[in-house]
């Protein structure tokens, strides 16, 4: 795609290799408008933080390739990596050195010679400009995540990766950091891939989603293009007796039953016209739970996955599990 | 690929301003060179000053031991590049780093130069403990600068080897277990705290090879007054440009990020 910043084909990212390999990512296709922030949403271990990884040469790739600002990540990583910016999901400065010293740091490993307006004016922007002579280690958390924004945009990147930048902020810090990655993508006019496994997060800031789990992209498109997949409601039902799912999908206007630990998910055309019929099949004293939820992303991944964004899956193999923690933490 | 002069030169700075702007590590380096000085050196106080003489080559064995002290110093040096390293890799710093133009090559060498250098800050301190424990020097104007040299090219070739052996680690422990393993032998098997004519003979041949050896008989040279054998130096810079080279190569393909 020509106006792409980011472009990926058949990308894959294997741990380790036999038996005990590590699929962190199986022939990813994506296509990233320039000028467009782009979220990958997915669970964690999804691979999302590998394609990061990935994307800034930080890790090989097993196979497939992949481009950004228009130079291929193996043949030429050097040019990659003086076109983009990282912000890291936990906040990553020198703290013996002060927010000047930090950007000066930043400016001798980008190979910049002409750097000190342009962090003057960082500073002035993200109003750090009065503590500029201060040791990072004496700034608050929004401090030292604005100063990490700002060492990022200070080499005037094509693109930043932001690897779940909100993660363990509170809330108002959370929305101040929302506000200021809309406000960078249109003031210093760069694409933003931001990695998240908030949906509100996602929806909130992103113009096109790519939801990813087990490695693989599964989905993309616009919030409202996958809002639109789901021509459905979801019904989560738990009941107290045993449950046919035939006489539940023969209920008129249910689409899909599938069973969810000891739940069950039905995807039905109208939960208005639905539910009165529920309750006709089932006395209401059998049933213990009940939600509905209209189309959103959530519903547009439990519809996809089969399981909600914050619902691991149980850990068979403890020692197992462990190992490829490990070997994906390498 | 070619390494990065501003990148080599910002994260040199970096290690170096890291060490002064700690308040401990200062203290550290201020007070152990005199702690050596003051039990080790004055262990043999009482013995008769021929047999120093006869044993040491000067009645005062502080004269004798300065060198050899100040080239163990660079030994141990390399642990705390190690570890400075470590805590790169554990704090996200390193990914950081290579985030950036900036290579694992480039990394390797201001950690190994940064963490020499930052070696030689005992160098004045330990001089000025040993003049007011009496020490006199015989050394010639631009000897102090040989000697400087030589004490950097023995911290530039431990830091490398320290940085080599532990470039796949992230384990806080691992330099403190490399640093036990490997620093009592190269010590006790030089000539820095005594002489190696007395050692049996096969500690003679570990000695002659060991480069701590090279640089305390250097050192020894210049603080007595006596010949100086300038193969010494020749054999700590190959010592250096080895493990520098050994590490280089080492830390592109096993330097890890995180």
């Amino acid at each position: 795609m020509a106006d792409s910043t980011i472009v990926v084909r058949n990308l894959s990212k294997t741990y380790g290799n036999g038996e005990r390999a590590v699929h962190a990512l199986e022939r990813v296709n994506l296509a990233i408008p320039s000028g467009t922030v782009f979220g990958l949403l997915g669970p964690n271990g999804a691979g999302k933080t590998t394609l990061i990884k990935v994307l800034t040469g930080i890790t090989d790739i097993t196979e497939g390739d992949a481009a950004v600002a228009g130079f291929d990540i193996r043949r030429d990583p050097m040019e990659v990596k003086s076109r983009i910016g990282w912000v890291a999901a936990e906040v990553i400065l020198d703290d013996d050195f002060t927010a000047r010293e930090n950007l000066w740091l930043q400016a001798k490993l980008q190979r910049l010679t002409d750097w000190e307006s342009r962090a003057d004016d960082l500073l002035r922007y993200f109003s750090l400009i009065d503590r500029a002579d201060d040791r990072v280690s004496h700034f608050s958390t929004g401090m030292r995540k604005k100063l990490e924004i700002a060492l990022a945009l200070l080499h005037q990147p094509s693109v930043i990766f932001m690897d779940e930048p909100t993660i363990g902020l509170d809330v108002s810090t959370r929305r101040m950091l929302w506000g200021i990655i809309t406000a960078i993508h249109k003031e210093f006019g760069v694409t933003v891939l931001l990695t998240t496994h908030y949906i509100e997060e996602a929806d909130a800031l992103c113009d096109r989603i790519a939801i990813i789990d087990r490695g693989k992209i599964l989905a993309e498109g616009t919030p409202s293009e996958l809002k639109g997949r789901v021509h459905a409601d979801l019904v989560q039902l738990e009941v107290g007796v045993p449950v046919d799912p035939a006489a539940l999908s023969a209920i008129p206007g249910v689409q899909e039953v599938r069973a969810q630990g000891n739940d069950w998910v039905i995807r039905v055309a109208s939960s208005e016209e639905f539910l009165p019929r529920l309750l006709a099949t089932y006395p209401a004293a059998s049933i213990r739970r009940i939600s509905v939820e209209k189309p959103s992303l959530e519903t547009v991944f439990l519809d996809i996955t089969g399981r909600r964004l914050g619902e691991d899956e149980p850990i068979r193999d403890v020692r197992r599990f462990y190992a490829q923690m490990r070997r994906t933490r390498q | 690929m070619t390494p990065s002069w501003s990148a080599l030169y910002g994260l040199y700075v970096r290690e170096i301003l890291r060490t002064f702007r700690n308040p401990f590590v200062l203290l550290v380096t201020v007070v152990q060179p005199f702690m050596w000085l003051a039990f080790f050196g004055s262990s043999f106080s009482d013995v008769p000053a021929g047999l120093l003489q006869e044993l040491f080559g000067t009645s005062n064995y502080i004269q004798f031991l300065l060198p050899g002290v100040l080239s163990t110093s660079m030994l141990t040096v390399g642990m705390f590049g190690s570890m400075s390293t470590i805590q790169d890799k554990r704090f996200g710093f390193m990914k950081r780093i290579l985030i950036t133009p900036t290579s694992k090559g480039t990394v390797f060498v201001t950690k190994a130069l940064g963490s020499a250098t930052r070696g030689l800050v005992q160098f004045p301190i330990m001089v000025a403990a040993a003049l007011a424990f009496g020490v006199r020097f015989h050394v010639v104007w631009w000897q102090w600068g040989v000697w400087v040299l030589a004490l950097m090219l023995l911290a530039t070739g431990f830091c490398s080897l320290f940085l080599a052996i532990t470039a796949s680690s992230t384990d806080w422990q691992t330099p403190g277990v490399v640093s036990n393993f490997i620093t009592m032998p190269l010590m006790f098997s030089s000539a820095a705290l005594f002489g190696s004519s007395h050692f049996p003979a096969w500690m003679q041949a570990i000695s002659s090879v060991n480069p701590i050896t090279f640089s305390a008989l250097l050192g020894r040279s210049f603080v007595l007054g006596t010949p100086v054998d300038w193969t010494y130096l020749l054999y700590l810079t190959i010592f250096a440009g080895v493990m520098l080279t050994l590490g280089y190569l080492v830390s592109r393909r096993w330097l890890k990020v995180e």
